[in-house]
């Protein structure tokens, strides 16, 4: 399955995912704690930095993941001209793309399979509520698993009803993904008992 | 009453879905080294095997796989039975296939590391060492069998079961799996609509509307299915709802 | 056991499947990103503590690297972009839809629907555009004027949901976890 991470390996990736983690909790925190337009443009430029490590593709996987922000720039950068606190829309701005960036240059030198073994860390506490890191990984697997296989399942849902009809399937393969589902549920849990359950 | 005999143990067995009887007070003793049973859709040969598995309770009567309750001790039945769904995409529990071929060996005790070392071994020993880190979206149908057939093997269990096990399958595949399944030491019972993937069974048991009609060997049994088939075949009445 | 945990993630799978599918658009052609239709499938369908679950782990699987939210979006960046109220208030929305269909005594797709406007617009966008208003430091009236721009899609789908459900439910009456 396709991920985030970068193909390009910097030395960030041979850093160990928990570290990653705190550290860009630390990270996030301090920068909502700042709103001194300088400092938070420095917290900018250190990111852009930390990016430029990566060297030129990888700088431009990460402007293509911030791409979403567009919209709500501009929708800022718009309102601040017209009230005229140029300032504050500066530190909304710079914030924002700084968090998401820093967040996603973690998401980029972090292998997935790294990631989960650290959310199965940190959910260790809710064994007592009888989520066991056991149960946990198996449901990561088993939703990776099963997202191509019902991608697959849709589409051939909406070819058969190409098939037998002069429109697209649209909103109508819902009933039929769902029910889908619910019987793979049935089925993968009878395959999970025939080798020895989920506990 | 404790039955410590081998094989597969039926005693007055019934199960009802929804209120309809699938299976009636079916009593069988299976201690042959190839086992086919028979039987058309909706004859309850699922439901055989869904009991068989101890993946449902039977309402009445007692199931008995090697002397283990098949629902009760689902531990010791990792070791006693091993089951080949028909549709490897509902067997098939993980994304890679190390992972999904250590799974079993884990859930009967080993180590994560000690389990992946014998899926590497075994695929190793296939000549299939390069398959270890693929997603499994990537195997074609016949390759995804043989993994699912591989995952129930290095379980080592005693019997296997094997459902619909060459439905749908090109020739050459199925002409693979089959030589698999003849090379098998353990005892192997193959739930069936088709008499053909039956041919050099010990025993076949033909099941209808919930009870066995024909039990014996193939030679016999078959030809008896196969006529009565081509029978039914010919009066075109399949217009009947059931229940 | 086996059951909750493999329909937790299926329908986990579902949200993110849901997401990727590209052709689900109206009568009139106009796309919607089915994704939040899929946390409300996960209430009505699965009720509260499993529905919740499901989203819970498509989301964990998101930050973990996993570009499944619509539009390809995933990692870690999400979670502290200006939407991460919308991605809070997901599991909490599955969870108050489950609760509500599991007490209602409605019929299945008016309860479906009523359920997914309170549950999947009510106390989603108090979540969203709290997040709004924070992470763009502007008021919560400013914030939900942005937040009012996905309202008739989401009715939509609130409808959608509920129409799912009783088909659903019709077609296959012990498959509504919810309604058990």
């Amino acid at each position: 399955m396709l991920t985030l991470t970068s193909p390009v390996e910097i030395w960030a990736h041979r850093w160990p995912a928990g570290r990653k983690l705190a550290l860009l909790a630390l990270a996030t925190t301090g920068l909502f704690l700042l709103s001194s337009p300088l400092l938070l443009c420095l917290a900018f430029l250190a990111t852009l930095g930390l990016i430029l490590t990566g060297g030129a593709a990888f700088l431009e996987t990460s402007l293509r993941l911030l791409r979403p922000l567009w919209p709500f720039l501009l929708i800022v950068a718009l309102w601040h001209l017209w009230t005229g606190d140029l300032a504050g829309g500066t530190v909304v701005m710079l914030r924002m793309v700084t968090a998401v960036a820093l967040a996603n240059f973690v998401t980029m030198t972090t292998r997935l399979s790294d990631m989960i073994l650290v959310f199965q860390w940190l959910a260790r506490p809710l064994q007592v509520f009888g989520l066991s890191s056991r149960r946990l990984a198996l449901a990561f697997a088993l939703v990776i698993r099963f997202i191509p296989v019902m991608l697959d399942r849709v589409g051939k849902i909406s070819e058969s009803w190409r098939a037998r009809s002069p429109g697209n399937a649209r909103w109508r393969v819902l009933v039929p993904a769902t029910l889908a589902a619910l019987d793979d549920a049935d089925r993968v849990a009878e395959a999970l008992r025939a080798r020895g359950g989920a506990d | 009453m404790t039955r410590t005999e081998t094989g597969v143990f039926l005693d007055a067995v019934s199960l009802s879905l929804g209120g309809r009887k699938i299976l009636d007070r079916i009593s069988l003793h299976l201690t042959e080294r190839r086992i086919g049973i028979l039987g058309r859709n909706g004859s309850g040969k699922t439901s055989l095997l869904r009991l068989i598995a101890g993946l449902v309770a039977p309402e009445t009567g007692t199931v008995r796989i090697d002397g283990i309750d098949p629902f009760a001790d689902r531990k010791a039945m990792l070791s006693a039975l091993g089951i080949l769904f028909q549709n490897p995409d509902h067997q098939i529990l993980f994304p890679t296939v190390e992972e999904e071929l250590a799974f079993g060996l884990i859930q009967q005790g080993q180590s994560p590391a000690q389990a992946l070392e014998t899926a590497l071994t075994a695929l190793r020993k296939d000549g299939r060492a390069h398959w270890a880190k693929a997603p499994v979206t990537t195997l074609s149908q016949g390759q995804r069998h043989y993994l699912c057939l591989l995952a129930v093997l290095l379980m080592e269990p005693r019997t296997v079961l094997l459902d619909e096990p060459l439905a749908g399958l090109d020739l050459p595949t199925q002409a693979r799996l089959a030589r698999r399944f003849a090379g098998l030491s353990q005892r192997v019972v193959t739930i069936t609509h088709d008499p053909a993937s039956l041919a050099g069974a010990d025993r076949v048991l033909w099941l209808e509307a919930g009870q066995i009609v024909a039990d014996g060997p193939a030679a016999t049994v078959i030809p008896a299915f196969t006529a009565e088939m081509d029978r039914i075949g010919e009066r075109d009445a399949d217009a009947d709802l059931a229940g | 056991m086996e059951r909750n945990l493999t329909h937790i993630a299926l329908f986990a799978a579902l949200i993110a499947v849901l997401g990727l599918v590209p052709q689900i658009s109206l009568a009139s052609g106009v796309p919607i990103t089915a994704q939040s239709l899929g946390i409300m499938l996960c209430g009505t369908v699965l009720g509260a503590r499993r529905g919740a679950l499901a989203v819970l782990l498509f989301l964990a699987l998101v930050a973990a690297g996993l570009p499944l939210l619509s539009g390809g979006r995933g990692g870690l960046g999400v979670f502290a972009g200006p939407s991460v109220g919308y991605l809070i208030g997901f599991p909490v929305a599955a969870f108050v839809i489950g609760w509500l269909m599991e007490r209602t005594t409605l019929p299945v797709g008016t309860a479906a629907t009523a359920a997914s406007v309170i549950g999947g617009i009510g106390v989603l966008y108090v979540f969203g555009i709290s997040g709004l208003a924070v992470m763009l430091d502007k008021t919560v009236t400013e914030a939900a004027y942005l937040g009012m721009a996905y309202l008739p899609g989401d009715i939509l789908k609130a409808v959608l949901a509920g129409l799912v459900t009783q088909s659903l439910a019709r077609m296959r009456p012990a498959s509504l976890l919810s309604r058990g």
